[in-house]
């Protein structure tokens, strides 16, 4: 190939557009000419510059806000003039009072409700005990109390049963002081942090789909773009509710993410198009080590406790 | 393919054809997906046009307000970004001839481009991030629109010919033809920063 030939292809050789024959033929060239391989690098040296050019421009938060008012939030207009077909029922003044005594009501069966003792707790009771009484009272007191029931029926119950002197039943405390214990679940309080809730749901979610992904020895490369890039934000995130977890005693959120770690850099440090293998060697760690499982069960306990 | 719930959202499983599927079965979700994937390429390459950051942003809302109105009409071999590249091309098309109209056009001869592009050489690693983004950015506002396209498209995005054939409607012998233009008037304004020495 001559030298002018080469040049005039250089800048599709370094696009990677020249068909094979030609791209073999100038790399043969450049490895041959001292000239044109100068000029190559002349030519790579200028790509590199413009690969650090940063525009230093970000999506604004407020973006996806605005183009879903007109997007996706008039595809649920329906719902939306049901709402103010709705609101225009209520714009009356009659409507307006009754919808104020129904709110009234509401507000206060609520607080009856919350007043109510707390429901009486899981006793061991044997079938046909004589000693307890079998109309539903509160044997932790003395049977004396029974919302449900009228005075006279409970002044009734208190003198007809009679409760003999008997061994105090063994009850599960679910808020005893555990501060001594490191795991205990008040520590899963933190799942109340809707930073710390959000971040696992989305870890969950992201170990899920490189569980579930289908790796055959056939495919070339795997596109994990997204997920890294995902995986680099759930990253920085996880350093910091962790470190948070740490400062406030929350144990059981710190080991959990201290788990989740190495698998959110792993995946943040694969390249955009990953191996095979190297996909499949995260998704094998992620099953055996069911850290998925780990994850669901902290949401769960974190539900219960709310 | 089964449509995939919001549970695996932003994952593996959402593949671009998943996703416009699922937007035309009406699941909003799908398209904040695609909104997040495609969100930051797309606002790059209008800022790239247009470089002013509030026009960029404010014409990225109006491409995917139309990619959603009209994504029922994509066409199934289409790749997603190529088909939003080219909404957002016309989009920033519209937005220059506007502006251009408005005599509010970019100055080809930006002195300030032509100063920075003395004939000192100056090595790329004294070189100043902020000082070589300034002269990128000034540089591209001065080439022409169809040339900056392609530029932008070809070195900036690292699209293919045909991808930029399919964005732009421009055949490949003139994108080949702009582009190296382009290089060429991009590299006339940076060399002395870069230090090259190749010449064309």
């Amino acid at each position: 190939m001559k030298c002018e030939v080469c040049l005039e292809l250089l800048e599709e050789y370094l696009d990677g557009e020249l068909p094979q024959p030609d791209h073999v033929e100038v790399g043969e060239h450049l490895i041959a000419c001292g000239d044109c391989s100068a000029s190559f690098a002349a030519l790579s040296e200028e790509q590199e510059l413009f690969a650090r050019y940063d525009r230093e421009v970000e999506v604004p938060p407020f973006l996806w806000t605005r183009i879903a008012a007109h997007t996706v939030a008039e595809s649920n207009g329906a719902r939306s003039s049901w709402s103010r077909r709705v609101a225009a029922i209520f714009a009356t003044p009659l409507a307006s009072a009754t919808a104020v005594l129904l709110l009234a009501i509401v507000v206060g069966l609520v607080y009856v409700i919350s007043r109510r003792p707390a429901p009486k707790p899981i006793v061991a009771e044997k079938p046909n005990d004589p000693t307890l009484p079998r109309d539903g009272t509160d044997p932790n007191h003395g049977g004396s109390v029974k919302p449900s029931t009228t005075p006279q029926q409970d002044s009734k119950a208190h003198v007809a049963s009679k409760p003999k002197p008997r061994h105090k039943p063994a009850i599960k405390h679910a808020n005893t002081d555990q501060s001594d214990v490191l795991s205990s679940n008040l520590g899963y309080l933190d799942i109340d942090d809707l930073d710390t809730a959000r971040h696992i749901e989305q870890s969950q979610n992201l170990l899920r789909s490189i569980r579930n992904v289908p790796v055959s020895d056939s495919d070339e490369e795997i596109d994990v773009t997204y997920d890294k890039a995902l995986s680099r934000r759930l990253l920085n995130e996880n350093v910091v509710l962790r470190r948070d977890a740490e400062m406030k005693a929350k144990f059981p959120t710190k080991t959990l993410l201290t788990d989740l770690e190495p698998f959110l850099i792993d995946i943040a440090n694969l390249p955009d198009r990953a191996r095979p293998e190297d996909v499949r060697v995260i998704k094998e760690r992620v099953k055996k080590t069911e850290i998925v499982a780990a994850l669901i069960d902290y949401q769960d306990r974190g539900t219960n406790n709310r | 393919m089964k449509p995939l719930t919001v549970a695996f959202a932003g994952t593996l499983m959402n593949s671009p054809a998943d996703l416009v599927t699922r937007v035309c079965q009406g699941d909003s979700d799908a398209f904040r997906l695609i909104f997040e994937r495609y969100s930051r390429p797309v606002i790059s390459f209008i800022y790239d046009m247009v470089n002013d950051r509030a026009l960029a942003e404010e014409l990225t809302q109006e491409t995917f307000v139309r990619a959603y109105r009209s994504i029922h009409t994509m066409r199934a071999e289409t790749k997603l970004s190529t088909w939003l590249f080219g909404i957002a091309r016309n989009v920033a098309r519209e937005s220059l001839r506007a502006r251009a109209r408005a005599n509010n056009h970019v100055d080809l001869a930006d002195k300030s481009v032509m100063d920075l592009s003395d004939n000192k050489p100056v090595p790329v690693e004294g070189l100043l991030s902020k000082e070589l983004n300034a002269l990128i950015r000034r540089s591209l506002a001065a080439l022409d629109e169809d040339k900056r396209l392609v530029f932008t498209l070809k070195v900036l995005h690292q699209c293919s010919y045909e991808e930029i054939a399919a964005i732009t409607g421009f055949s490949i012998a003139k994108l080949k033809t702009d582009l190296h233009r382009a290089r060429a008037e991009m590299r006339k304004r940076i060399r002395s920063y870069a230090g090259v020495g190749y010449e064309v």
